[in-house]
């Protein structure tokens, strides 16, 4: 059911990502999903862009601002908008949406979800939901998280970049200066900057970034009432370096190939594979190291492996012709 | 656990009184649901496009402005269009006795006429219903 859900999706069915991604908020056949998720060297690279910020500070707003301008660009977005999901009840109202406007142009789509308090200010699963999107084909993907304080550090591992956006006369800074999401920004906005007090926030914001040995993080200034300081930042935004996707491909490879030798080990221990059962005997025997017992093992693995391929090749399956990738 | 309901609420139309729809808003809330706050003013077609990106298990519209039997009809055919039959359309607002009949002839699965209590809506929408894969 999954697997044909999710080749609806590689067609371009727009619904069947909309499930895809419930299901992956409910934690639905994650594991499942998360495998046919396997990425390609190839694939195309969505930028995602982190936007944090207290409550009410303009996350959702801004966003709304930035969408005609990515769509300017010829790219396709998609927005996961985290609101904060009651303790008590379970029950959640999530109204960023609402702040964002509304459109029915295909190269947009935002999804609201629950955000637990006392997580990280973000929905749980957010990489295979941001994985779903990229593989769906929208290039840019913003998150804008609860802002809950602390937390919001760890957007940052889900993200190319990170905004943090302050207003004046809140004290903000401060909060997030003492949280360490200062120096972990990306891109530091003074929202709403057509209040009075902006010059004094942005002075504020610039001594205590000077203060840490880090980089120069650029300071922007945007007013959304005035439509002020957009297209500066989406161009700042465009040309940060994209961080995520180098190293989350090689280590999204390596989980792939450790889950698969765990499937090996588990079929080697169900036949009783006389090869294991010796290399584990000479290992607790003391005969055989524990680096000569676990070169064994992968030796072991790859020649299975070899052997499952060439059984593949024989019945007519290149190695690889079932990912889903190349048979969409 | 069953999973929370997801609720997209939305007015279509031109009237800009949205107090009723937050109050409801608040009460699926409480309730345990997700709800999903649209806005004033939609058109049918963003309508439409938010259940379908959000998986809504219900729509909640609101109209005060009498264009229900142009407006209602236009969402019902844009949800067949995007394969979206399987999400329950619940009216609210102020809807003549006479025209009750023939939204649920065309698929409106409920209305809700002003003196409607939260608790109603809430039995309504809380009765199990099937979702499709
Ligand atoms: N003065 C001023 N007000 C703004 C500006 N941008 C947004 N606002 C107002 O700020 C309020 C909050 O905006 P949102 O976009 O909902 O803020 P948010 O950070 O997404 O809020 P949460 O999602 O609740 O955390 C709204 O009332 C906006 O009208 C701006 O540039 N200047
Ligand atoms: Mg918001």
């Amino acid at each position: 059911m999954i697997g044909d859900l999710f080749a609806r999706m590689r067609h371009g069915d727009r619904n069947a990502l909309s499930r895809l991604l419930s299901h992956i908020a409910r934690g639905e056949f994650v594991d499942d999903i998360r495998s046919l998720l396997i990425p390609s060297p190839q694939a195309p690279s969505a930028r995602v862009i982190a936007f944090t910020g207290s409550g009410g500070v303009g996350k959702s707003t801004l966003i709304g601002r930035l969408i005609p301008l990515v769509r300017a660009a010829n790219r396709k977005i998609a927005v996961l908008a985290c609101d904060p999901q009651s303790p008590l009840s379970g029950g959640a109202l999530l109204g960023d949406r609402f702040r964002m406007g509304s459109t029915s142009d295909d190269g947009v789509f935002i999804r609201s979800l629950a955000a637990l308090s006392g997580s990280s200010g973000l929905a749980k699963h957010l990489d295979l939901m941001i994985d779903a999107l990229e593989a769906f084909g929208f290039d840019v993907i913003f998150l804008e998280t609860v802002g809950a304080g602390q937390g919001d550090v760890a957007v940052g591992h889900h993200a190319d970049a990170l905004v943090l956006l302050l207003q004046p006369e809140s004290g903000d800074d401060v909060q997030w200066e003492k949280a360490g999401v200062l120096e972990c920004a990306d891109v530091i906005v003074i929202h709403k900057a057509d209040l009075p007090t902006a010059d004094q926030t942005m002075a504020q914001v610039r001594a205590a970034i000077d203060l840490s040995p880090s980089h120069h993080i650029p300071i922007l200034r945007v007013s959304t009432k005035l439509n002020q300081g957009h297209a500066e930042l989406w161009q700042a935004l465009e040309s940060l370096p994209a961080r995520r996707l180098r190293p989350s491909i090689a280590r999204r490879l390596f989980q792939h190939l450790i889950e698969s030798q765990e499937c090996h080990l588990r079929e080697l221990e169900a036949e009783a594979n006389a090869e294991l059962n010796k290399l584990l005997a000479d290992w607790q025997a003391g005969t055989l190291s524990t680096v000569d017992a676990a070169r064994r093992l992968s030796a072991l693995f790859s020649r299975s492996l070899l052997a499952s391929a060439d059984v593949a090749l024989r019945d007519g399956l290149a190695p690889g012709s079932r990912s889903p990738k190349a048979s969409g | 656990m069953s999973q929370p309901q997801r609720v997209v609420l939305a007015k279509v139309g031109l009237d800009g009184h949205d107090r009723g729809i937050k109050v409801v808003a608040r009460a699926l809330r409480d309730a345990g649901m997700h709800v999903i706050y649209a806005g004033l003013w939609q058109t049918p077609e963003a309508v439409v496009r938010t259940v379908a990106d959000e998986d809504a298990d219900w729509l909640g519209l609101s109209l005060l402005s009498g264009a229900h039997m142009t407006l209602v009809p236009r969402v019902l055919e844009l949800m067949k269009e995007a394969h979206l039959q399987h999400v329950g359309v619940i009216v609210g607002g102020i809807i003549p006795e006479a025209d009750v009949p023939k939204l649920l002839e065309m698929g409106v699965a409920k209305t809700f006429g002003p003196g409607t209590s939260l608790d109603e809506i809430l039995a309504f929408l809380q009765k199990p219903r099937e979702r499709t894969p």
